[in-house]
């Protein structure tokens, strides 16, 4: 078989050292979609594998998480939830949101790593690797999003219809962000290894600095409005807050906190491209 | 009409000494970033640099390549030779964008395909199958590409009834049989092949050649590092030798591969360190010198009559005293098919070496092996020297130390004047007919 004349002439594509943005790399992700999707589906499969509860087990996470929080705040007899809305979907909500965040940030600091014996031997973009674990991590969200509809029935709670269709631009927020700060980690990591130690602890102290557990109104009393925006600057309190709101019709966090949030994901989600172009460019000689 | 496919730009790459492999620490980099920013001493760029100084080395840097201008048409196949740590492996893997260049840019037209390793790719705790599609993804072939082969890919591997086990469970010709097949099948416009092919059996490497040269016949642009010149000779319409990060010599390959040989003969018959630290060693043992001539000659030749015995002489200092030292020789084809590895234990010599296994005052000494008159073929030889304290221990090797070429006097073609060509040796032997 001879190439026929006339299939079209691939053109010649120059590369180099480059100080760009980073912004190509986007444009190369959705060329190697397919291998995207490869990646993801290998993640589920080998996550499912030798699991005998399945996918079941993305269901009983955040369930767990519910219910020993709901245990936890009824001992000690605090209202953690909010004064409108029963603390279950609350609490719910915010562990969805926050499982979300942790696994994906957890499974793409190693990402790099852990798939080093390929990254040094065939060339593709590197982004696919971290954002593979976010789309895993996305995937056993939306799963678990399915949850609040037995909990706001089981509980009565009123679900506001007409703002409830603003929970996907919310959550697409809240995984652009996830998206910067993961592009972040990995390289740092390949980098660094000392950053795949230190965020354990990080995560343990982001759970309680955003409204996972509680909700936003029970820093009211102890945060003047004054300091609540600084409180809200934080992209993940701002989109807990937000699709609480959206869903449940608690109260919309302040505008000032939202617009800082939104400029601080914009920020990190940027600066996260441009380094990690910038990092991958050495990492087969560093990883 | 020739199309350009591979355009190389006077492309640097340069890593840093001692530390490719270490991890570091964040802390530490902050820490030294801070203390440079205090001292506001300006880091220095490596692109501030406009001379092109001849030297590897410098200031903690390495330059694998430098200033490498190279451009392939498209179609053709294309050999890359040189000694180990010329640059051929770092210039694959700029040419696959595993590795940025630190200087230039690199062009390349089309999808790349390249097989740096066994295996690349295979997730272990997954099957065949699945493996089969990750690999195609990651060499850039859409999904349906792949099922629409698949069925070509497994016949060519020869791994129909492994195909739902983890590839954990395979062996590495199985692994190796799987990656060429993916990566053969998916039809890259540029394939890069870097010596994949000296693992599997004789005949899996015979079908790989066959397929890479109907790949070349398809158009398609093919780079090849190997080690085994005949393939490169069978299967290059051209060959690039590099030495020392750059590329040296640009032609058709026998010439290349004469070059290449000719110089890693080092002097004709004789390669010598002098008493330095670089030169080869061991705690015990430093090689000065290896020397190849003919019996009754005293200088060193590269080439030897194929009806002299061939004297191979080891020159090395023992260091501490008293040790024990082996003298062992393997000789090597050019093809990389081994002819024969010999030691200078009783059983193995001819008459008992005086020295063997006798503790070695400190001191220099000479060993000499001599291969029989009579007994190899004409063509050229590799010698490497490997010295240990006993027969088949290894403290000090070198591969590829000294070659010759054994020359044709025609002191066996009195009655047949066709081709040698094939046999790795000819030795005369002993032949007699009776009557019965």
């Amino acid at each position: 078989m001879i190439a026929s004349d006339d299939e079209p002439i691939p053109t010649m594509q120059y590369y180099g050292p480059t100080d760009s943005f980073g912004f190509g790399q986007l444009s190369e992700v959705w060329r190697m979609r397919e291998l995207l999707y490869s990646f993801f589906l290998r993640d589920l499969l080998i996550r499912y594998r030798q699991v005998v509860v399945g996918v079941l087990w993305v269901l009983l996470q955040p369930i767990m998480g519910m219910l020993i929080f709901m245990g936890l705040f009824s001992v000690l007899g605090t209202n953690a939830g909010s004064s409108n809305v029963a603390y279950a979907p609350i609490v719910l909500t915010g562990m969805l949101c926050w499982q979300l965040v942790s696994s994906s940030f957890r499974d793409a600091t190693g990402s790099l790593v852990n798939y080093r014996h390929v990254v040094t031997k065939i060339y593709f973009p590197r982004l696919l690797l971290p954002l593979a674990s976010l789309l895993c991590a996305t995937f056993d969200f939306l799963i678990g999003s399915l949850l609040l509809i037995p909990v706001c029935w089981m509980t009565g709670t009123a679900v506001v219809w007409s703002t409830v269709w603003l929970a996907i631009p919310i959550a697409a927020w809240l995984i652009v962000f996830c998206a910067g700060c993961i592009a972040w980690l990995s390289s740092l990591n390949a980098h660094y290894r000392d950053v795949g130690y230190a965020l354990p602890f990080v995560m343990q102290l982001g759970m309680f600095i955003s409204p996972i557990v509680y909700d936003v109104e029970r820093l009211r009393h102890v945060l003047s409005e004054k300091w609540l925006w600084l409180y809200e600057a934080n992209p993940i309190a701002t989109c807990v807050g937000l699709l609480r709101w959206a869903i449940m019709g608690t109260p919309l966090p302040s505008s000032v906190g939202m617009a800082i949030a939104a400029a601080i994901t914009a920020l990190v989600f940027f600066s996260g491209l441009s380094w990690f172009q910038h990092a991958d460019q050495q990492l087969a000689d560093r990883i | 009409m020739s199309i350009e496919s591979i355009h190389l730009d006077k492309v640097c790459k340069r890593f840093r000494l001692g530390t490719a492999n270490e991890y570091g620490r964040l802390t530490e980099a902050i820490a030294s970033n801070v203390v440079k920013w205090l001292r506001q001493s300006p880091a220095r760029k490596p692109s501030s640099r406009s001379d092109s100084p001849t030297q590897q080395l410098e200031d903690g840097w390495f330059w694998a390549l430098r200033d490498i201008d190279l451009s392939i048409q498209t179609g053709d196949i294309v050999g890359i030779v040189g000694r180990n740590g010329a640059g051929k492996s770092t210039l694959l893997k700029i040419l696959s964008r595993i590795v940025t260049p630190t200087q230039g840019r690199v062009g390349v037209r089309g999808r790349v395909g390249s097989l740096l390793e066994v295996g690349t790719g295979f997730h272990p705790e997954l099957t065949g199958r699945e493996n089969v599609f990750l690999n195609g993804a990651l060499l850039g072939m859409p999904r349906t590409e792949i099922r629409r082969r698949f069925d070509e890919i497994v016949a060519f591997a020869e791994i129909d009834s492994f195909l739902d086990t983890p590839v954990k469970r395979y062996s590495s010709g199985m692994a190796v049989r799987l990656a060429f097949a993916v990566a053969a099948h998916l039809e890259p416009d540029v394939l890069i092949i870097d010596e994949v092919l000296s693992v599997g059996d004789q005949a899996f490497q015979r079908k790989c050649l066959g397929k890479a040269s109907q790949l070349g016949d398809q158009g398609r642009t093919i780079l090849i590092v190997s080690h085994n010149l005949s393939a490169v000779a069978n299967l290059c319409r051209r060959a690039v030798l590099m030495q020392s990060g750059k590329i040296v010599a640009d032609g058709a390959p026998e010439s290349i591969i004469e070059q290449y040989l000719s110089d890693s003969q080092s002097g004709g018959g004789r390669r010598s360190w002098g008493d330095d630290e670089s030169a080869p060693s061991s705690s015990e043992v430093r090689l000065q010198a290896v020397v190849v001539r003919g019996n009754g000659i005293d200088a060193p030749t590269g080439e030897v009559d194929i009806d002299r015995e061939i004297v191979v002489a080891v020159d090395y200092k023992v260091l501490s005293n008293n040790a024990k030292v082996s003298i062992q020789i393997q000789v090597k084809d050019e093809t990389g098919a081994y002819v024969f590895w010999s030691a200078n234990a009783p059983s193995m010599s001819v008459s008992p070496d005086p020295w063997f296994g006798k503790p070695h005052p400190r001191g220099m000494y000479r060993s000499e092996c001599r291969i029989p008159a009579n007994f190899l073929n004409d063509t050229r030889y590799f010698i490497s020297v490997l010295i240990g304290p006993e027969v088949g221990v290894t403290s000090l090797r070198q591969e590829s130390v000294l070659s010759f070429l054994v020359h044709d006097t025609g002191a066996m073609r009195q009655e047949y004047t066709g081709s040698w060509h094939g046999p790795v040796i000819r030795p005369r032997l002993d032949w007699k007919t009776q009557s019965l």
